[in-house]
């Protein structure tokens, strides 16, 4: 009797086994996914607070790897290029890192400037590197290269050529939330970029100093996330942070290589 | 209690072998035939989520598709849309050429094929959350075939950026050829347009017109959408005017006022145009206005789209040529005096004999993604020599100078041509085993394109069982790779000294095979493109006996006829 007991009790272990190792393994491939407010309304915010912050990578860098130009020497040799996956900078500070509240479902419109998210190609390297895009707003490539691109964010099934001739290219509005997604050239296949399709504007990307900064938020308690590329994210434990009218929150990061 | 312990380990046992209820698949009806099918059949290579990753898709190239994305290949749908059923129904019956997708026509039956396509959709949630149907790539305004369409096809080539992956000839040999991947970050390589067979969607300009439009979704082959074309939305006319305003601009010349007021406009006219092609892909409700505006934008994008597809049409043959078999067997033409050189002209009054190849995949390590098509190959002779012409499609140029990061190999492109040892005793004596020889040995020429104008001579027992030999006759060797072609050049001596060696007399039939490496896919050894045995034949000068003979035979059966008329006639009388 007793045999059959410890029987039981083991295929149980191991059948909850079987189910938290799959469960691991389904979240481990949603990694790179932003956390969005299910509904967000835009309205005017006064006084609010402000979240700033710097970012910073923990451990020894690692030295960029400097990215073999195949093609196009004359434009798109002029500059040494290196990988962007991972960008630290003075005193271990980590640019490129998406700093976000995850669950604010009200506060301000995105500014005028948030409305023209551009891309530029110049010399065959994306700038910026991660690039946010409100939803329902078109992003815009730009060319002045003197060669051919093109715009590959399989992600969304957007693959768009464009020439030489073809100075500015839109890119389709996403009516949801989504991201951040890879966006290539293949012609120039060295060149990555991100882009993530944001329902509201308290995004912000770290500079070469690793800084951040959210501004005018409504006095409330966010969960406060980021999102780096290859560090990953925070989606697991996200950070609160208390906002009040007018006040200074100051929230720093620090990310590491994940083993 | 022992009743209900077993009930209890019997449902606990069931819990186990029944699938994780986040990868159960909600099955519409009727798709459970479907999804039985798709596991027995489909499954190995797109694996049993349809993530494309079953048990085989490691060594395929391209990689059995993902079903999960929604990215789909092969559609007669716009830029960013699903396929229709019909779509997923006509790939599955007929296959994808130059893939390891099999046409399943003969070995399931129309209602299993359309169960299949049930059980795919179930794959990617957007199948369901679509709710207007994928729109459909109009193929209305269709233009004909023609050197004159052919001709501006050529150049928007060109103007579109197609040579950057395709190459200048369209032998997929583009200078961004070898940096390409999917999106699931596995390599891919743009196709050579003068294969047309190997096409996977079809080589009809219908089906190359909808890969334009539509695109190939998760591959970098980019749609044509309005906005793509240069100065969309401009008549002809209009377009060339801007361009000339334009041109002003870029070299610093000032525009008079009504210069800027025009260029203001076509400027308007663009964005216009270009906005409600936006506005149509993401599918916007448009005014009657807009709607009007992007159709009369279209018609150009349709037009040129034509005259491109008909222009790629154009660098593949009619068909693909026939095997170099029968009365395609290559026939090596008398010449006489000096042969000619490579680069000879004479060379272009004979036809390609066609050597089709074949991965290499019976030997360890095997070759599962054959990048060479084939072996094309001409001959000539005179009395004591003959020269052959070999030439292969290569996307890249490898030689042995570049080692590969992370295997610390170098792969290197070359070739091997292949003929028995000893010669056939007769139609009936077996020829050695056709992957490098066996107990019959084989002898090899070998050619690398580290050293482009030398042979080695090799004799082989086996794969593993290679040795070079000395130098039989007298060799000259000349080779060249442009635009995504190699062509290698030999001529030997036809008789040698040694009797061992390899001894050429007119009118016999001699076994020949190639093995081709393309370091640029990998091949290194036994990984490699092969072909099985086929014969070439120095084709005997026509006769002069046939003015000797055939006079002699009617000059006798004439006298037959007369001598047995006068004995007829002697007896009658």
């Amino acid at each position: 009797m007793k045999t059959k007991m410890f029987l039981t009790l083991t295929l149980f272990l191991a059948c909850g086994l079987a189910l938290f190792v799959s469960a691991d393994n389904h979240e481990e491939e949603e990694k790179n996914v932003l956390v969005f407010p299910k509904a967000y309304k835009a309205k005017s915010v006064s006084n609010g607070g402000k979240i700033n912050g710097i970012v910073k990578f923990e451990g020894e860098a690692p030295e960029m790897k400097k990215l073999e130009i195949t093609k196009d020497q004359a434009t798109c040799g002029k500059t040494d290029k290196f990988d962007e996956a991972l960008v630290v900078g003075e005193d271990n500070a980590l640019k490129n890192t998406i700093v976000y509240l995850m669950d604010i479902t009200q506060g301000k419109d995105f500014d005028a400037k948030a409305k023209k998210p551009e891309i530029d190609q110049k010399n065959c390297k994306f700038t910026p590197h991660v690039q946010i895009v409100p939803v329902k707003v078109r992003l815009t490539m730009l060319n002045g290269d003197n060669v051919t691109h093109n715009v590959n964010i399989a992600d969304i099934n957007i693959n768009k050529q464009q020439t030489r001739m073809i100075k500015r290219l839109r890119i389709n509005a996403m009516p949801k939330p989504q991201g951040p997604f890879e966006v290539k050239c293949d012609i120039h296949g060295w060149m990555r970029a991100w882009v993530a399709f944001v329902p509201h504007p308290y995004f912000a990307v770290t500079n070469e100093k690793g800084e951040f900064s959210l501004e005018n938020v409504p006095a409330g308690t966010y969960k406060l996330g980021y999102w780096h590329e290859t560090l990953g994210n925070n989606n697991k434990e996200p950070v609160t942070v208390e906002v009040t009218a007018g006040g200074e929150v100051k929230q720093d990061f620090t990310l590491k290589m994940k083993k | 209690m022992r009743i209900t312990m077993l009930t209890f380990t019997s449902l606990l046992i069931l819990a186990c072998v029944v699938p994780h209820p986040s990868y159960a698949q909600e099955t519409p009806e009727g798709s459970l035939i479907g999804k039985q099918i798709y596991d027995k059949s489909c499954a190995h290579c797109h694996g049993l989520e349809g993530r494309g990753d079953g048990s085989a898709a490691e060594n395929l190239l391209p990689r059995p598709r993902d079903f999960t994305r929604g990215l789909y290949k092969i559609r007669s749908t716009e830029s960013g849309q699903l396929p229709t059923d019909k779509d997923l129904f006509d790939i599955i019956t007929v296959g994808m050429p130059g893939t390891s997708m099999p046409e399943w026509e003969t070995s399931l039956d129309v209602k299993e094929r359309e169960e299949v396509v049930k059980y795919i959709k179930t794959f990617y949630s957007g199948f369901q959350e679509n709710e207007n149907p994928p729109r459909e790539i109009s193929l209305d305004d269709k233009i004909p075939y023609s050197q004159e369409s052919v001709e501006i096809g050529k150049d928007l080539y060109v103007e579109l950026g197609c040579v950057e992956c395709h190459g200048k000839l369209g032998r997929g040999d583009g200078t961004s050829a070898p940096t390409l991947v999917d999106a699931w970050d596995f390599k891919t390589w743009p196709a050579n347009l003068t294969e047309n067979w190997n096409f996977r969607g079809g080589s009809d300009s219908e089906d190359i017109f909808k890969r334009f439009i539509g695109g190939i979704a998760g591959s970098p082959m980019p749609a044509f959408q309005g906005d793509t074309f240069y100065h969309f939305g401009l008549t002809a006319e209009q377009s060339e005017q801007y361009a000339t305003l334009e041109k002003k601009v870029e070299d610093g010349e000032e525009l008079t006022t009504e210069e800027e007021e025009r260029a203001a406009q076509y400027f308007e006219i663009n964005d216009t145009a270009a906005t409600a092609a936006l506005d149509w892909a993401e599918g916007l409700e448009m005014s009657p206005e807009t709607l009007k505006i992007y159709n009369d934008a279209m018609k150009v994008v349709y037009e040129k789209s034509w005259h491109l597809a008909n222009y790629v049409k154009s660098l593949s043959p009619e068909k693909r040529p026939d095997f170099a078999i029968g009365k395609h067997v290559l026939r090596s033409q008398y010449l006489q005096g000096e042969l000619p050189a490579l680069t000879d002209e004479t060379w272009n009054t004979l036809d390609y004999s066609y050597y089709p190849l074949i991965g290499q995949i019976v030997v360890e390590p095997r070759q599962f993604n054959p990048s060479i098509d084939a072996v094309n190959v001409k001959s000539f002779y005179n009395d004591t020599e003959v020269a052959f012409l070999f030439s292969w499609d290569d996307k890249t140029h490898n030689t042995s100078e570049e080692e590969n990061e992370e295997t610390g190999k170098t792969y290197e492109d070359a070739i091997a041509i292949q003929f028995p040892v000893k010669p056939r005793k007769g139609p009936t004596d077996p020829k050695p085993y056709f992957i490098f020889g066996g107990r019959k040995p084989v002898y090899l020429w070998q050619w690398k394109a580290s050293a482009p104008d030398t042979l080695t001579e090799l004799t082989a027992k086996g794969i593993n069982n290679v040795e070079e030999q000395e130098v039989q006759g007298d060799f000259a060797v000349e080779s060249d790779y442009t635009d995504g072609r190699y062509m290698l050049w030999v001529k030997r001596s036809l008789k040698t000294d040694d009797k061992k060696d390899l001894q050429l007399d007119v009118a016999t039939f001699v076994p020949i095979a190639f093995s081709v490496w393309d370091g640029g896919n990998g091949d290194i050894d036994t990984k490699r493109v092969i072909s099985s045995w086929y014969s070439f034949v120095l084709e005997p000068l026509p006769s002069t006996r046939r003015f000797i003979y055939p006079p002699l035979v009617a000059l006798l059966s004439f006298g037959l006829l007369v001598g047995l008329r006068r004995i007829v006639q002697r007896r009658n009388s």
